[in-house]
């Protein structure tokens, strides 16, 4: 009884509170029914963590209801893919739809052994509470976003009753494909997904918009017919359940999940969907790269992992992945749109993620999970902070960003904090990133680009950080005003970032350790490899903590010690404009120097994005046939090909 | 041997790194000097200097540029920590990477061409120096079977024997990272480039004060890591790290100053190369 109200409360729940708040017309009624829907999905969130694990199956009528809910979603698909005219989606989805009915008809049954439909284990309660804690505050900030975005936004944009319910929905559907055991459930709610991202990234309706969601869509249907074509082989394989797969082992079902998975996370050489879908307004990229969607993929891999070990699937798995990171990693290094380097840096991640899952190893097992968690709050604040910079100064090229830590102090801080977060120590992302190198010594190629990867994103990062915070003194800073809604949704992810960061060794140790101990309980371990895990409980992080930490209070003391006497202006070889004429009310505006003719210009130099030497549009399609001869190469390893 | 307590040691090391580097500094400016016909300052002026710029009056662009000088010096007495008590070479890279990174965070946080094209080629110089670094890691795991730096000693042999050319490129790597020419591209200890001082430029008084102390413990590292690929005989240890520190200071008087991109073609061919083939060469 209690089982079944955490599911529906969990999967139900956001998408009857999306309805009710779609119905209603009025904007405050509306977004009284978001905020309640927000809380709610919260609430659920912390009951299941409350309620623990359990495995649940509603009864008998559920396969009829699942099977019904995977055909209405396919239905859906084929029925958009005629209203926008596209041949591919349609040849897809009634191939799809041809499968799905074939494996009802012809599939063998189960041979009477009943596995659960439902499990909320310790993977599904990772996922459930990264879904229900991070969603509804992006959510909520949506909620502030949006009004702004009314402004501005073209007169082909869908309304805001759509838009809210479909955000909502996302979260209901997620979290019923975390929860999902029954494979015709995970299918369903895996097609929801797709439908949702699609809806929400063609939300302004211009041109754009509506090529990158119709690629969303063709990429993501791929995707489900793989899920469909490895459900189709299960269940003639005598197993629908995802449990009952693992005991089976059957590898090529597994490696169809997988190929799923991988277009879901947007792996190279599926990645162009997600690089598209920044033109949904922000909170859809917060939504998509942080608690939803693509963590599906990720979700998919490491959930099927530990039943394919020692496989060659698991190998190729690993190097797939540790190329995507290092490939995305390297394109991000030329980017100047904000967005875009983000969703590059949210794709190197899950990269990361799909690597670790492969390399076969406890300690990656946990940095993966790890690099879930961390990469869900920092990225989905990343974008909301770019989202918000973007209203205040009309851009989002980082180059443009120079000077904000003035006019929006508090943005620019937060932002600052989650751009930190996925850096330095001792936040939780360079913790998984040293575990994941440690644990692929015995993979030399993984580890390589691993390590590449990881120099190429301190590359972009840095630059990116430098420029945000180049600013000129300032004897004081006024909080730039902004909705409550998105205030106070930086601030809660914020306070998340650190609380996060500074437990990362508490996370790991007592939540982490555990649950791979349990997750590898069964199966056989190297003994070395088991060391390797059990080592880092006697590394010292603690420096990392105190030092920095004594010279921050030093350094904040002395900081505040300067006073407007002490400042000087930059060595521009003698040329500098007089002090006069660059101070006005004690803030200093800007750093010009006289040139020929005694003109003013002002003193600048752009980021290095080494576009002379890199030329996007020509490395893709290369990195792009690389990663699809390993996937290629995975199916040619299972013997399938 | 004598049970010394943890914190004794993080506090002997915190106070003689610096000491100890700050006296090679000399020795190298002593030996320069020599190199070019000079007589040269005395051999404690690295002491002078420093002291002398402590007592400065502070004088800022921004106040951010100060937290980065401090975290600039906080992750690098990390890094000595880290080393000292025999941790997780990894996280001793990690910990040195950071240390860089503030310095460049610094020099790009201002408004000034020199010190964000300083920032730049310091960006650089960790591309090209990095990977040399985790293969050295790397070689330093497959010969003792494990990552943690205490480890080293147990090995009762000098890793010098199965890891020489891996010496050799750490040997090229440390002068970048001591901005010794050919690569003192992102900023330099003779005020003799297009840059001006480069990274640097916009710090002085105590807070550059604060840089220069953070490069004695540099100087430390570096040397400690030479003499650690000699470790059952500390005279030949030291010998080593001298001699890898002599050659360091020979081939900055004898080169001249290059270009960036030829610093990261030359790395990632050369040195790289040299380190890859001596993890071939030992890969079980």
């Amino acid at each position: 009884m209690n089982k079944a109200i955490i599911v529906t409360a969990l999967v139900a729940g956001p998408v009857l509170w999306g309805v009710v708040a779609g119905l209603s017309k009025p904007a405050k009624m509306r977004n009284a029914f978001v905020i309640l829907g927000s809380f709610f999905t919260i609430i659920a969130g912390l009951l299941a963590l409350k309620g623990g694990r359990f495995t649940f199956s509603p009864g008998p009528w559920e396969a009829g209801l699942s099977f019904a809910l995977e055909l209405a979603t396919i239905l859906a698909i084929l029925g958009v893919a005629i209203r926008i005219r596209s041949r591919p989606i349609l040849y897809l989805a009634a191939l799809q739809l041809a499968v799905a009915l074939a494996g009802h008809i012809i599939g063998t049954g189960t041979g009477g052994v009943l596995e659960p439909v439902f499990i909320l284990d310790a993977l599904s309660m990772v996922l459930v509470l990264v879904i229900s804690l991070v969603g509804p505050v992006i959510v909520l900030f949506a909620i502030g976003y949006m009004e702004q975005h009314a402004h501005h936004a073209p007169p082909t944009a869908a309304g805001e009753r759509r838009f809210f319910f479909i955000m909502l929905a996302f979260l209901g559907a997620m979290n019923g494909l975390v929860l999902a055991n029954s494979l015709q459930w995970l299918a369903s709610f895996w097609e929801i997904t797709t439908l949702c991202s699609f809806f929400l990234i063609g939300y302004d309706g211009t041109d754009e918009s509506r090529a990158n969601a119709q690629r969303a869509l063709l990429i993501n249907t791929f995707g489900g017919l793989a899920l469909t074509v490895g459900s189709f082989w299960c269940i003639t394989h005598g197993t629908d359940t995802l449990t009952g797969l693992k005991a089976a082992q059957l590898v090529i079902p597994m490696a169809f999940l997988c190929l799923a998975a991988l277009t879901k996370s947007a792996q190279v050489p599926f990645q162009s969907w997600l690089l598209g879908a920044m033109v949904a307004p922000t909170p859809v990229s917060a939504l998509l790269h942080s608690a939803t969607m693509v963590k599906a993929g990720s979700y998919l891999v490491l959930r099927l992992a530990p039943a394919f070990r020692g496989t060659d699937l698991m190998v190729v798995l690993a190097l797939t992945g540790a190329f995507t990171f290092a490939a995305a990693s390297f394109l991000a290094i030329v980017q100047s749109n904000a967005k875009k380097v983000l969703a590059y840096s949210t794709i190197s991640n899950l990269g990361l993620i799909v690597a670790c899952a492969g390399i076969d190893s406890p300690l990656a097992y946990a940095a993966a999970v790890m690099i879930l968690i961390y990469h869900a709050v920092s990225k989905g604040l990343l974008f909301l902070c770019v989202g918000t910079i973007e209203q205040s100064i009309g851009s989002r090229d980082i180059e443009d960003m120079g000077g904000i830590m003035y006019k929006m102090p508090f943005t620019t801080v937060v932002a600052l904090l989650g751009m930190v977060s996925m850096l330095l120590p001792p936040f939780g992302m360079l913790l998984s990133k040293w575990m994941a190198i440690e644990a692929s010594i015995n993979m030399p190629v993984v580890m390589f680009l691993i390590v590449v990867g990881s120099a190429f994103s301190v590359l972009f990062w840095a630059k990116w950080l430098g420029r945000i915070q180049t600013v000129s003194f300032h004897p004081r800073y006024t909080l730039e005003p902004l909705s409550p809604f998105m205030r106070a949704s930086l601030f809660i992810l914020a306070v998340g970032v650190l609380v996060l960061g500074f437990g990362s060794i508490i996370l790991y140790r007592d939540i982490l350790r555990p649950m791979v101990t349990g997750i590898f309980q069964r199966i056989p371990v190297g003994v070395s490899e088991w060391s390797i895990f059990r080592a880092d409980s006697e590394f010292a992080f603690w420096p990392f903590i105190v030092i920095p930490g004594v010279f921050l209070i030093l350094a904040i003391i002395s900081s505040l010690r300067i006073r407007r006497e002490q400042v000087r202006l930059p060595y521009l070889a003698g040329e500098n404009v007089d002090m006069k004429d660059w101070s006005v009310d004690g803030d200093v505006l800007s750093y010009s120097f006289r040139t020929f003719r005694d003109r003013f210009e002002p003193a600048w130099s752009s980021s290095q994005y080494m576009r002379s030497s890199v030329n996007e549009a020509k490395i893709v399609p290369w990195l792009n046939m690389v990663a699809f001869l390993l996937i290629l190469a995975m199916f040619g390893k299972i013997h399938l090909l | 041997m004598v049970d010394v307590p943890q914190w004794l040691i993080i506090i002997l090391a915190l106070v003689y790194a610096p000491i100890i580097g700050l006296f090679l500094m000399g020795i190298e400016r002593k030996l320069s000097a020599r190199f070019q016909g000079r007589i040269g300052p005395p051999l404690f002026q690295p002491y002078y200097d420093l002291m002398k710029l402590f007592s400065k009056e502070a004088l800022v662009l921004n106040r951010v540029q100060i937290l980065y000088a401090y975290l600039h010096l906080a992750f690098m007495m990390v890094t000595v920590v880290l080393l000292v008590l025999g941790q997780d070479l990894l996280l001793v890279l990690f910990a040195h990477a950071f240390s860089t990174i503030c310095l460049i965070l610094g020099g790009m946080c201002v408004r000034s061409p020199y010190s964000r094209i300083g920032s730049h080629r310091k960006i650089m110089q960790m591309v090209a120096y990095e990977p040399i670094m985790i293969l050295m890691v790397i070689g330093i795991y497959i010969n003792q079977g494990s990552f943690m730096g205490r480890d080293v000693f147990l090995l009762g042999k000098p890793m010098l024997l199965t890891l020489p050319l891996i010496f050799v490129a750490f040997v090229v790597a440390g002068m970048i990272k001591l901005d010794k020419s050919p690569f003192d591209v992102a900023t330099s200890h003779h005020a003799h480039q297009e840059l001006v001082k480069g990274i640097t430029i916009e710090y002085s008084g105590p807070f550059l004060g604060i840089i220069e102390l953070t490069f004695a413990y540099e100087v430390f590292v570096i040397f400690g890591v030479m003499a650690c690929f000699w470790t059952t005989n500390l005279w030949a240890g030291l010998g080593l790290a001298l001699a890898g520190y002599g050659t360091m200071i020979l081939v900055d008087n004898l080169t001249a100053r290059l270009t960036t991109n030829w610093m990261v073609r030359y790395m990632w061919s050369i040195p790289l190369v040299l380190a890859l083939s001596n993890l071939i060469w030992i890969y079980k």
